[in-house]
């Protein structure tokens, strides 16, 4: 099958682009083949055409500067097959958690509590040195005075 | 096993060893941390890099300064600046100064390693030279490293079961893995994952408890002067603790595969918002 192109345009608020891309409404009816998704299911069921799709999004981080994302993803039999995401990365940090988006394996941090842990060691930042934590002492107690 | 604690370059150690060490090994140990101490410190007068921050000059260091120069010269240029031993200086602007006085002048931009400083192996000892007044910190690997000297002058001397723990900076050997809670950067009585320890180093850099104001902490980029904020902690398991402790520095500002182009390590790195990413191995180490 010959890949077909066509482009989805979508304003994103967050960085949950990918997904978005991926379950989101087809809505140029550019193709029979695609079917709108349910709308009241959560999720996001139908068929799409094989092909390449693209789609820009922008969003506007704290930095208050525009930073741009564009998906491309190849679709087979309802597979995403590959996937590319550009991003513009005009501010340090949108450029650090873009990139940190676009590669690694992420998850959700979960905490647990230490004194349930059956543990030899914790790693963590060092515990600080005595001068440190004095001096930090002896401000506190003149900005309580 | 038995432990030996002490306090040393500004936080608490504990050496464990299946056979208890000797009165030799201790003094051996306390005389490799205070030397270490001796060559080092920004927070003492009579360090050997002391005379560097009035004017530029020459110093002698230690055999041992090399690895750990060379190390920095790495981390220099991967980071693109980022990690410099001269960072000291924006420390000190940001009010983390030998005197502790927590008074913030604003982000200073520490100078040049590359442009600043060189040094060159010379027989038993490292010379320095330096072209503008710096101010060296070397905390970025400098723990790590003397965690490894601590852990070899044991080592030497016979001990094969050996942990070596100075808070965040961790080496092992022994037949028996340890099992290491990863500390929950935002509350230190929860950790975030567990994972073994065997035959390695972990090294652990966050920046929640070296803080003396809003926003101020001693995790600095040298390039411009101001502390981290993406990056809340970093993880790394290495060969040695300098490498380790060096890396989970960088990792703050640079891509794990920039880092890994030259160096053979795992990490994990979480981030201000709660979100981590891992290498490989490290998968299932983090709870979910």
């Amino acid at each position: 099958m010959t890949p077909t192109r066509k482009t989805l345009l979508f304003a994103a608020a967050s960085m949950t682009l990918a997904s978005t891309a991926c379950a989101g409404t087809a809505n140029d009816g550019a193709s029979a083949a695609e079917e709108s998704p349910a709308a009241e299911s959560p999720v996001r069921t139908g068929s799409y055409g094989d092909g390449t799709y693209s789609a820009a999004g922008s969003y506007i981080p704290p930095s208050n500067q525009t930073e741009e994302v564009d998906v491309t993803l190849t679709l087979e039999g309802n597979v995403v097959t590959s996937l590319d995401v550009q991003t513009s990365g005009n501010n340090p940090t949108s450029k650090q958690y873009q990139r940190e988006f676009t590669s690694g394996i992420e998850s959700q941090v979960v905490g647990k509590k230490l004194d349930e842990l059956n543990v030899d060691k914790v790693a963590g930042s060092s515990l600080t040195s005595s001068g440190f934590n004095k001096a930090l002492d002896a401000i506190r107690m003149e900005a309580a005075s | 096993m038995p432990d030996f604690s002490f306090e040393a370059i500004g936080t608490a150690w504990t050496v464990s060893t299946a056979a208890p060490l000797t009165v030799q090994e201790r003094a051996a140990l306390a005389e490799a941390v205070e030397s270490y101490d001796r060559t080092y410190s920004r927070f003492r007068q009579d360090s050997a890099i002391a005379p560097l921050a009035a004017a530029p000059g020459t110093v002698d260091l230690p055999v041992t300064a090399a690895p750990l120069l060379s190390l920095f010269d790495t981390l220099h240029r991967l980071s693109g600046g980022a990690v410099n031993p001269l960072v000291g200086s924006s420390l000190e602007k940001l009010g983390y100064d030998a005197a502790y006085s927590f008074a913030s002048a604003g982000p200073s931009p520490a100078p040049d390693w590359a442009a600043s400083a060189s040094w060159q192996a010379l027989g038993d000892r490292t010379v320095l030279n330096t072209s503008v007044p710096v101010t060296f910190d070397i905390g970025a690997a400098g723990k790590g490293q003397l965690v490894d000297l601590v852990f070899e002058l044991l080592h030497a001397s016979g001990h094969r079961e050996l942990t070596v723990d100075a808070g965040s900076d961790l080496r092992h050997s022994g037949p028996r893995p340890l099992r290491v809670a990863l500390e929950h950067p935002y509350d230190t009585t929860r950790a975030v994952g567990v994972l073994p320890l065997h035959n390695r180093a972990l090294c652990a850099s966050a920046s929640n408890r070296r803080q003396w104001g809003d926003g101020l902490h001693h995790i600095v980029d040298a390039g411009t002067g101001r502390p981290v904020e993406t990056v809340a902690a970093a993880w790394v398991l290495a060969d040695d603790a300098m490498t380790a402790d060096g890396l989970a520095t960088a990792l703050f500002f640079t891509d794990p595969g920039t880092l890994a182009e030259e160096f053979a390590f795992d990490y994990v790195r979480m981030f201000s918002d709660g979100r981590a990413t891992f290498s490989d191995a490290m998968a299932g180490v983090l709870f979910s």
